[in-house]
């Protein structure tokens, strides 16, 4: 029987999509994105004939779910990379590389208008070792501008290598080996059937 | 009240069944988990078909293609590959034969005492 869906029915299998989707962040986007599509129309069509809870209800566990589609993604027992653990190093590096930058100008800045409220002049502030340049702040009568300042290399170092430590992202490696091995037969079976 | 079935056992011959289905007629999602439905598996969840399909897709035995539909986006119609039909013939002939194996002994009448160890 076919039903009427409302916007709080419409709200409900939404939710249950994106929970889905925050679930799968593991997955290749395009390939997330897919299963996102394809979940909405099932779920749509699955509330049209049951209503909009059932049709969730009838999902099962979501958590169950979502780690049914990675298995089937990755494998049951193939290491997969993370990159949900990939992002959060890099804007974890990026946080504490932000406070530091901050704190350290705030730093110098309240030294240099303590002892002169009024400074006019160039003042150097050799940064932090192996992580900040070193930076020139030019004041006039307290006001100041700056130059310099910036991360080094080592910094995107860190916050690469870090990424893909964490996301263990060589495995990424294995896993497009595995899928082009996978499309290779696919076509050659393909070919196989077509010339039969 | 319909019937209930051990997911386990379901689990090893669903993608078996899938094969079969589509096989049958190209579906997409929730169309395949009305026609198993309407074979009596009427307490399988979506939850363990979606899965399913992705998995067979992830493996090369059923392709999937987008067919436009009036009453929203495109929907994912699977069927099917060489791989998927080389499949479904070996896994229904292991089925058929495990079956014939399995069926006679659970049903046959016990006629006598289950004999202990310690007696033989």
């Amino acid at each position: 029987m076919a039903t009427s869906q409302t916007v709080l029915d419409r709200l409900r299998l939404e939710r249950a999509v994106w929970t889905m989707d925050t679930r799968l962040q593991d997955l290749p986007r395009r390939s997330r994105i897919n299963k996102r599509r394809e979940l909405r129309d099932n779920l749509r069509l699955a509330a049209a004939d049951v209503g909009a809870r059932q049709a969730v209800r009838q999902l099962g566990d979501l958590r169950i779910l979502a780690a049914d589609y990675l298995a089937a993604e990755y494998g049951e027992r193939t290491r997969r990379p993370s990159w949900s653990a990939a992002a959060l190093t890099i804007l974890g590096v990026e946080a504490v590389m932000t406070l530091l930058v901050h704190t350290g100008r705030a730093a110098f800045h309240a030294g240099i208008t303590a002892t002169n409220p009024q400074a006019t002049g160039t003042y150097h502030w050799t940064g932090i070792p192996y992580l900040i340049s070193d930076e020139t702040f030019t004041y006039v009568h307290g006001t100041h501008t700056s130059v310099g300042g910036a991360w080094t290399p080592l910094v995107y170092v860190i916050m690469l290598g870090g990424a893909v430590v964490t996301g263990r992202l060589w495995r990424l490696h294995a896993a497009w080996r595995r899928q082009r091995r996978q499309r290779t037969l696919g076509a050659t079976e393909d070919a196989a059937g077509g010339g039969a | 009240m319909a019937p209930t079935h051990d997911p386990q056992l379901l689990k090893g011959v669903l993608s078996l069944l899938l094969l079969r289905l589509l096989d049958e007629r190209e579906s997409y999602g929730y169309e395949v988990v009305q026609r198993l439905r309407e074979l009596g598996l009427t307490d399988i969840s979506e939850g363990s078909v979606y899965p399913a399909l992705a998995r067979l897709e992830r493996e090369g035995r059923v392709a999937a293609r987008l067919v436009s539909s009036r009453s929203g986006p495109a929907r994912k119609y699977y069927r099917p590959t060489a791989a998927g039909a080389q499949a479904l013939a070996e896994g229904t002939e292991s089925w058929l034969s495990l079956a014939a194996v399995v069926h006679p002994v659970l049903v046959r009448h016990p006629s006598a005492p289950p004999i202990s160890a310690e007696d033989t």
